[in-house]
């Protein structure tokens, strides 16, 4: 356990459509303990008592799960230690006199509302144009009714730990939703609950992904390498052969 | 204030098939007509709008967050409950709902605990239909295990992530009725107040978190479902959103507060390490099936945990109930780790945490087989301390983790304002004063997917509601009474933050302050002594808190001084319930009420009730009702795991 | 209109991108076929050339298609190109690539576009030599020029680059992405790109080096 002393650069902007710009702070003796929010607390309540405006940033859960928080920090979504949300990270990453650049996750389809803090409602209407099973409430077949073997269970399963935090799109070169999108894809069509709306939700979801303003996968992986759930980009060519496979029988 | 339970009538197991034959129906035609207000998109709201809005009626859904996806339910970890019985091994209807209502301390109503384990069976169908993936053996058939020291294995998991599963999966069922236009979503609302017309609840009064603005909504009836309050202690498991505030503001208007008292403090989580601390984390409780808590004999014994010899460590639990060992239930663990550290034999920089050591069960097991259990908590604490549990005991002390006690509701789950309904955690309806684990999901959703609709239909049948538009004075008041409150919170502010405090400052002074006197133990003493200092505290709050900012944009210090407002107001009805209650069961240990080993005393001929508190205006004390708890098919009994 | 639509969603146009890309490899496959007659005599190359000139309906329809499928991975990689960095760009005050290797993957539309510039020449310098000079002595006359033939190399060099990125991205959008698999795939995306490097690039070596003198 230590202190240490950084030097934080972090973007600042009032509302979606004022300009922003880069604000300085140093914040001293922070506890390596200390998790990158708490950080961040501790500069608002220093803030705050200076008379100035606190650094708007989303957070919840603070442990991982809900996928409210993130930022870029140098560059890197949700910050430099690997598979954990920006509320995990915790400072003794960092060196004594480091600067930390602290970005909003950026994305055309991501507007910013404050600071650090965006919209990522895109999301949502990704998943309204598809991402469930349609079932009413009652009258569904037993628990067991439906075998499903460990293995499929357990790959829906590594599909379905996606957060919806939006790291993949921040890091993404070009901004593309195709993790988010093909992790829920990947979920319903590995299973076979998903199977019957199986091919109109590949097609429904990815054209709500594009009419969104995400961008186009190249395939540069970076979303892989960021996502606190690593989620595979494994995701992503199941997806593209689910879509491959709607567009040419139904589409 | 009238409590009637409107428990059904017959015998246990039809009452809920009579009551559902006895309530009235709205013919699918007419259902459209009507408007229902969901707050809340945890387990309970999500499942319940997206049930009501299937089943036609026009749905407006309300949450904090910025998708209803992020509730906290999110963050449940071990399971869900189910009476099953795939596993062949002694489990029905009848043990889950026995097993409840002995968990819960036999503080809790028959009837609605019976039908919470009756609909519990469709839930798991329901979810497997949804395509939650939960854990499977290699045959295919769902796997379960046993849970929070249940006898029989019932618990049904995703990974260490259920509440997150079974969360998507409603939030999809919700998403597909946004789809479909008959579920309105507002996101990033926070709802500020109820409106009431001709005594019925007809709206509520909502901030929108990104522009400040004071809205108001309209409907037929009103369900909350914001879950539960314990951050009112500051720290606790819970995200940082939860609240009372939606609660409270129902309780102001005339809900009454059932068993505010009754919090779960859950004995394995990770331990406070500094005072910026924001949030605990909560380790499942599945740790202790193999790891042993203990703390070292000698109070000055400052050497490493490796270095310590069995002889001179103090497996506590082992030692005092030789049969359940480290598998006491909850309340009882963590009653435990407290004694031990007020003792002095607390472990760590802070002395406020024990150890939990698997050590032995490495030795017995082999590492590859421990890993493979608890490999990804081993992970996250590793992540959190910088310390691997393979190496070292891992360290632990109890939190604040979930709040039995709730808005008081009948067997239809209506508050005593008529038309206003609570569901999930933010009730008090199932859990009496301790809670199983892997029950809290399953209510949530036997409230949303299964129970509500009953309730709706019949309230919407047997009442003739006048139309009623926002542009109703009702709603013009409950906005300037927002509005107001927000001035009045930010009126201190206008001359900068000198000699000011800020909304946290506060937030951690009351928190302390519930956490010392009414937390894990209580006594007279220490909760008339709290009493005495919350109106100071109060008034410290409003004449001097600082908030940056104005109330017309982003501002989360004013959100927080929102919530942090309530729950000092919150305090007040939880220790004097904590004092009323002369006795100890569950959760709530009051010193005075111990046997002569020093276990929770229950006092059935006094205190078989509910505690329900009835607001009576500002600054007027408030006043408490009883409702009797009739046990006619199970006999209370002393719990003992000696 | 399902094509229409197919083409204009985004994946559509990745599929469009990697199957153009696939039919881009074949064809070097073939060509790298044909150009192996260089290496067992001038007569044996030009032999190979007279036999595929005494079809000019298949030359003809065989070019077409090319420069269909060509102008097709040319067209889309500019529109994606185009939209990625308005959707994307360089957003951040500080960009930092967490992948490793990531240069390839970056300099698509750019090592593209040097293979388009390459393809332009090559193709306008053997369909305009002399007019009576057979193609098996162009080949030498182009390439024991020191600097034509350092292009091809280089040129050959930005394909290798191109393909080491793109067989395995082709791959992946085409949804062939297995834990079994992926090993054999990392490895074939370093022997595609190396094998034409290897391959089309001894050919200019071939000359350059005057080893090609005999032939
Ligand atoms: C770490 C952890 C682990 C747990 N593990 C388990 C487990 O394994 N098994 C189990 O059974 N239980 C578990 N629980 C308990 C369980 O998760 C909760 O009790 C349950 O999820 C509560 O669900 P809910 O729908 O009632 O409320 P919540 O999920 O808390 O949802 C509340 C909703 O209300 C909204 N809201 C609140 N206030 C307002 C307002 N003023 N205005 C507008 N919207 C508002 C919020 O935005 C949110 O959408 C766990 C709890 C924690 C903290
Ligand atoms: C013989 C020549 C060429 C071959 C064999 C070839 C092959 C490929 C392959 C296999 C891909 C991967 C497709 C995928 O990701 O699914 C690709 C991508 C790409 N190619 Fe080519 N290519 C050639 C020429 C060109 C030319 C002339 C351009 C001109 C601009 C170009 C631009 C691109 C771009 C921009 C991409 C990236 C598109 C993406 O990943 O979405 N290529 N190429
Ligand atoms: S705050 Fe929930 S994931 Fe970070």
């Amino acid at each position: 356990m230590s202190d240490i002393d950084l030097n934080l650069q972090i973007w600042r902007q009032k509302k979606s459509d004022s300009p922003g710009a880069f604000e300085t702070y140093a914040l001293d003796k922070i506890s390596t303990e200390m998790s990158f929010l708490e950080m961040l607390d501790v500069l608002n309540e220093k803030l705050t008592k200076q008379g100035l405006d606190p650094v708007a940033f989303d957070h919840d859960c603070r442990e991982g799960i809900c996928g409210m928080c993130g930022t870029v920090v140098n560059g890197v979504a949700h910050g430099p230690e690997k598979e954990v949300t920006l509320c995990q990270l915790h400072m003794r990453n960092f060196k004594d006199g480091d600067t930390l650049v602290i970005e909003p996750f950026r994305s055309r389809a991501f507007p910013i509302r404050k600071d650090l803090l965006i919209d990522r409602s895109a999301f949502d209407r990704i998943i309204q144009s598809g991402g469930y099973v349609s079932v009413n409430t009652g009258g569904t077949p037993d628990g067991n009714a439906i075998p499903i073997p460990a293995q499929t269970a357990e790959l829906a399963m590594d599909a379905a730990a996606c957060i919806g935090c939006g790291a993949c799109v921040a890091s993404c070169p070009n901004g593309a939703a195709m993790l988010f999108t093909s992790a829920k894809v990947s979920q319903l069509c590995l299973l076979p609950q998903g199977q019957t709306e199986r091919k109109q939700r590949a097609l429904d979801m990815v054209a709500t992904m594009d009419k969104e303003g995400f961008g186009n996968c190249t395939n540069e992986r970076e979303c892989e390498a960021v996502c606190p759930k690593s989620i595979s980009i494994r995701n992503i060519a199941r997806l593209n052969r689910e879509y491959l496979m709607a567009a040419l029988s139904e589409g | 204030m009238e409590l009637n339970a409107h428990i059904p009538a017959g015998p246990l197991s039809e009452k809920w098939d009579n009551h559902k034959f006895n309530s009235k129906l709205v013919n699918p035609a007419n259902r459209r007509k009507f408007k229902i207000i969901i707050v809340g998109t945890g387990l309970a709201g999500a499942s319940a709008s997206a049930t009501l809005a299937e089943q036609g009626y026009q749905v407006q859904t309300f949450c904090i967050q910025d998708s209803p996806r992020r509730a906290h339910s999110i963050a449940a970890q071990g399971g869900i409950n189910a009476a099953k019985c795939y596993q062949t091994d002694g489990d029905s209807v009848h043990r889950l709902f026995y097993d409840t209502i002995k968990g819960g301390d036999f503080r809790s109503r028959e009837a609605n605990v019976y039908r919470l384990a009756q609909v519990s069976n469709s839930i798991i169908d329901q979810c497997v239909a949804q395509g939650v993936p939960f854990a499977r053996e290699y045959g295919g058939t769902m796997a379960n295990r046993s849970f929070g020291g249940a006898q029989v294995s019932r618990t049904f998991y995703a990974r260490g992530q259920t509440g997150q599963q079974l969360l998507l999966g409603a939030y999809s069922a919700l998403s597909r009725q946004i789809h479909a236009g008959r579920v309105t979503m507002y996101n990033r609302r926070e709802m500020m107040e109820i409106v009431l017309v001709d005594g019925k609840a007809r709206g509520i009064i909502t901030r929108n978190i990104i522009t400040g603005e004071i809205e108001k909504y309209s409907a037929d009836m009103v369900l909350l479902a914001t879950g539960g309050y314990g951050n009112a202690y500051f720290l606790s498991t819970n995200a940082m959103a939860s609240n009372v505030t939606a609660a409270w503001r129902a309780h102001k208007k005339g809900a009454g507060f059932a068993n505010p008292s009754f919090v779960q403090i859950h004995p394995t989580c990770i331990p406070v390490h500094g005072d910026y601390q924001s949030k605990l984390t909560l380790m499942s409780e599945s740790l202790r099936n193999d790891g042993r808590v203990w703390v070292p004999k000698d109070v000055n014994d400052k050497r490493h945990p490796r270095d310590i010899p069995d002889a001179a460590r103090d497996y506590y639990l082992e030692n005092k109930y030789p049969s359940f060992g480290n598998l006491v239930p909850r309340d009882v663990a963590s009653r435990n780790a407290k004694e031990q550290c007020d003792l002095g034999k607390g472990v760590g920089s802070t002395k406020l945490a024990v150890y939990l050591d698997f050590a032995d069960a490495i030795k017995r097991d082999g590492q590859e087989t421990i890993l493979k259990k608890y490999g990804n908590l081993f992970q996250m604490y590793e992540k959190i301390t910088d310390s691997s549990p393979l190496q070292e005991p891992m360290m632990i002390y109890p939190a604040v983790h979930y709040t039995m006690g709730g808005l008081w509701v009948d067997y239809n789950l209506m508050t005593t304002i008529p038309g206003l309904f609570a569901l999930g955690e933010c009730n008090f309806s199932d859990h009496g004063a301790n809670r199983l684990g892997a029950s809290a999901l399953m209510q949530g959703l036997a409230d949303g997917y299964f129970v509500i609709s009953t309730s709706v239909a019949n309230y919407l049948g047997t009442n003739s509601l006048k139309a009623v538009s926002t542009d109703d004075v009702a709603f013009k008041e409950a906005r300037q009474e927002v509005e107001n409150r927000i001035s009045k919170l930010l009126k201190n502010s206008s001359d900068g933050p000198t000699g000011k405090v800020t909304v946290d400052e506060i937030h951690k002074e009351v928190g302390k302050l519930l956490w010392d006197n009414c937390g894990m133990a209580r006594n007279k003493q220490g909760l008339e002594a709290a009493l005495a200092k919350l109106p100071a505290l109060k008034d410290k709050f409003w004449n001097s808190v600082y908030i940056p900012g104005d109330m017309k944009e982003i501002n989360q210090s004013l959100e927080r001084a929102g919530r942090v407002a309530d729950f000092l107001e919150f305090a007040e009805i939880m220790v004097r319930d904590a004092l009323a209650r002369e006795e100890s069961c569950g959760c709530h240990l009051r010193e005075e009420s111990q046997t002569e080993e020093n276990e929770a005393k229950r006092d059935d001929a006094n205190f078989s009730h509910v505690s329900v508190w009835e607001h009576k205006g500002e600054g007027v004390e408030p006043v408490m009702h009883k409702e009797q708890l009739v046990f006619e098919n199970v006999t209370p009994s002393q719990r003992s795991y000696k | 209109m399902w094509p229409i639509k197919f083409i204009s969603s985004s994946i559509g146009k990745k599929i469009i991108m990697a199957v153009s890309g696939l039919l881009l490899i074949l064809f070097l496959c073939t060509h790298a076929l044909g150009n192996a007659a260089i290496f067992v005599s001038s007569h044996a190359f030009q032999t190979y050339a007279n036999a595929l000139h005494s079809l000019p309906v298949v030359v003809l329809l065989f070019g077409l298609g090319l420069l269909v499928i060509l102008l097709f991975h040319i067209g889309f990689g500019i529109n994606l190109f185009l939209q990625n960095r308005a959707a994307g760009g360089n957003r951040y005050a500080i960009n930092t690539r967490v992948v490793k290797n990531s240069f390839a993957s970056k300099t698509m539309p750019y090592t593209g576009l040097l293979i388009l510039l390459f393809i332009i020449i090559h193709v306008f310098g053997f369909n305009n030599g002399p007019a009576d000079m057979e193609v098996s002595q162009l080949v030498k006359e182009y390439l024991s020029n020191f600097f034509y033939s350092l292009f091809y190399i280089f040129s050959f060099c930005a394909l290798a680059l191109h393909l080491s990125h793109g067989f395995w991205s082709m791959l992946q959008t085409f949804g062939i992405n297995h834990p079994r698999y992926n090993n054999g795939i990392a490895k074939l995306t370093l022997i595609v790109p190396a094998f034409f490097l290897v391959f089309f690039g001894a050919i200019a070596l071939y000359f350059m080096s005057g080893l090609g003198a005999s032939y």
